[in-house]
């Protein structure tokens, strides 16, 4: 009986020491695809409430909703929706997965400046990162070998790319693996035939992006849905947003907030 | 000769598994020590390594996924001369999104056993799942189930059917009878968890022999509330004529999230009746410990944790002194996926 008072009045001091200056502190934590949207908006936030602290961090996806099923962060940042699995496991622990849109994404095929190429069909794609394609010369090209370049397996884009693009066919095994986005557009940008896919947001000088299907990836095209290599950017979160979290949310989604996703390089809601 | 055997065939597989899409590779190991105490009389106190898990983990696609496991562990009798033991704990193929729109898989070869809590019993507690400690039912067996999530996570089902004898006593009563055996758990609301199993077995060697019924079912409860998570289990067992059955309650405070300390809390309570016709056979455990986790992995996961547990055992036999057990235990894990 003594140990059980001991260990009550333990855990009540730990609370209230813990509940000292939490308001003030958002975690944010997974897709590296909605990192910039991220880091954008808590950076302006954070110079609107000097007295917030937001931590965004990468990882990706899977990563960011492995935290929120764990406890160990306030939002997580999402380029895929949230799985049966995951939300059962969440259930399990007493987490009420809440999903927000945030934005839309284009992924783009982008290729190296000098490359010649500039259309593809999902179809073409489909049969180069299955190893089905090799050579350049097969899709109009010179006579060069492809060199196949993806994100990892723990991004959210890859699952959408795998979805899409690769209908769940096995990926070639001579694919070059990376881990952000950044990485993709900057080894693209100095291989000559290099091919890769990347986030709207991520589309630089240094790279050529592809038209899909004969459509010019853009907001228009991946908001009225004729570019089919598109989809939505999430925050998760467990149960309705509370306090400062509900006023960063809010925040997101207010005209303001939508402008920052734009100047992000992304599609905003409305 | 058999360790070395099954080095062979460990080494075959790792190399096989690298023509996947991917490969996870995983390591868990267990350093425990235990002190066994009858009153005040030490009965036993040494280190071993209770557990050491290699784990393969191969993709072949999105629809097509396998597990092999094997245990090493720090051997005590004279079946493992050379100082270790080697157990084959996984070995299954799963066919994932068998019926995509209900979330259905299959898996064959040797694989979890879906009965009460015992099949993801993650071992919060030192000591093992109830319905595993009295040998009510084994973690795998070899076998081939159906597994299924329901829709938006509101819980899960699996019907299985198994040779029966689980994983470490496997081929040595293998009958014309299989072990069936069926899984429900629901989710109705965040936090509260409900299900049970059932399984029955004949035994019999023959069918005209006399049958012999081995049947079990488990009720298991589960509330997840801030920092408490609360486990409950009650168990029956019936074999022919015996039967057994108990109960266990866990409450796990994780003080983690609202304390710099990242550690749960665990106490457990155990009940349990080896034959509910004999008497003085009963008894009950008691548990008190916590687990510290060192080191998370990027997704938060702990890899590296220390277990502490203090378990006393009363006896309803007044002439057996209480026992009590000691074990402080180190789990770590390592882990890395070739793509």
């Amino acid at each position: 009986m003594r140990f059980l008072k001991f260990l009550m009045f333990s855990l009540m001091v730990l609370s209230s020491i813990s509940l000292y200056g939490k308001e003030t502190k958002i975690v944010m934590t997974g897709s590296t695809t909605v990192l910039p949207i991220a880091q954008r908006i808590a950076e302006v936030y954070m110079s609107m409430y000097p007295d917030v602290v937001i931590s965004v961090r990468g990882g990706g996806s899977g990563v960011g909703i492995t935290a929120l099923l764990e406890g160990r962060t306030d939002i997580a940042t999402s380029s895929r929706k949230i799985k049966d699995e995951e939300i059962k496991t969440g259930r399990e622990k007493g987490i009420f997965i809440k999903e927000i849109e945030i934005a839309k994404d284009g992924i783009v095929i982008i290729v190296n400046k000098n490359n010649p190429v500039s259309n593809i069909t999902i179809d073409e794609l489909k049969k180069i990162y299955t190893g089905e394609i090799t050579n350049w010369n097969k899709l109009g090209g010179p006579n060069q070998p492809i060199v196949v370049i993806s994100r990892d397996l723990s991004s959210g884009t890859f699952e959408v790319f795998k979805e899409i693009v690769l209908k769940n066919a096995k990926m070639s095994e001579n694919c070059l693996m990376l881990a952000s986005n950044n990485a993709v557009s900057s080894t693209v940008s100095t291989t000559p035939w290099a091919i890769g896919y990347v986030g709207l947001g991520y589309i630089t000088e240094d790279v050529k992006p592809l038209t899909l299907n004969n459509v010019i990836p853009s907001e228009k095209t991946v908001r009225d849905g004729t570019y089919k290599l598109s989809r939505s950017l999430y925050f998760y979160l467990n149960g309705e947003p509370k306090g400062e979290i509900k006023k960063f949310i809010e925040f997101t989604l207010s005209e303001t907030g939508q402008k920052l996703v734009k100047e992000s390089g992304f599609i905003p809601l409305k | 000769m058999k360790f070395k055997l099954f080095l062979m065939v460990f080494v075959l597989v790792v190399t096989q598994s690298l023509f996947g899409l991917e490969t996870k590779i995983k390591g868990e190991f267990w350093n425990r020590y235990t002190l066994k105490m009858e009153g005040m009389d030490v009965k036993n106190s040494y280190f071993s390594l209770e557990r050491g898990y290699f784990t393969l983990e191969p993709k072949f696609n999105d629809n097509l996924k396998g597990r092999f496991t094997l245990n090493f562990f720090s051997a005590v009798n004279k079946d493992f001369k050379d100082g270790a033991g080697l157990k084959l704990k996984y070995a299954y193929l799963d066919f994932v999104k068998l019926l995509p729109q209900l979330n259905t898989n299959l898996s064959f070869g040797l694989i979890k056993h879906y009965f009460g809590t015992i099949y993801d019993w993650n071992y919060t507690t030192i000591e093992k799942a109830l319905e595993d400690r009295e040998k009510i039912a084994s973690s795998t067996d070899y076998g081939i189930s159906l597994n299924g999530i329901l829709p938006k996570g509101y819980g899960e089902y699996q019907l299985s059917i198994l040779n029966g004898e689980g994983y470490k006593k496997s081929l040595t009563d293998v009958n014309i009878f299989p072990e069936y055996c069926v899984n429900v758990r629901l989710i109705p609301f965040p936090g509260i968890t409900i299900g049970g199993s059932y399984l029955y077995e004949n035994k019999a060697i023959h069918p005209d022999s006399t049958a012999k019924i081995r049947s079990a079912y488990a009720g298991v409860g589960r509330i997840k509330f801030g920092i408490l998570d609360f486990w409950a289990e009650y168990l029956q067992g019936t074999y022919i004529d015996s039967v057994s059955s108990g109960y266990m309650f866990m409450p796990v405070f994780s003080i983690g999230n609202i304390s710099k300390i990242d550690m749960e809390i665990v106490l457990r309570y155990d009940f349990w009746n080896p034959d509910k016709e004999a008497e003085n056979d009963a008894f009950k455990k008691l548990t008190a410990g916590f687990n510290w986790n060192i080191l998370r992995d990027e997704s938060f996961k702990p890899v590296v944790f220390l277990q502490v547990n203090g378990e006393r055992t009363f006896y309803d036999d007044t002439t057996k002194k209480a026992t009590d057990v000691v074990t402080v235990q180190l789990r770590w894990i390592i882990s890395n996926t070739i793509k």
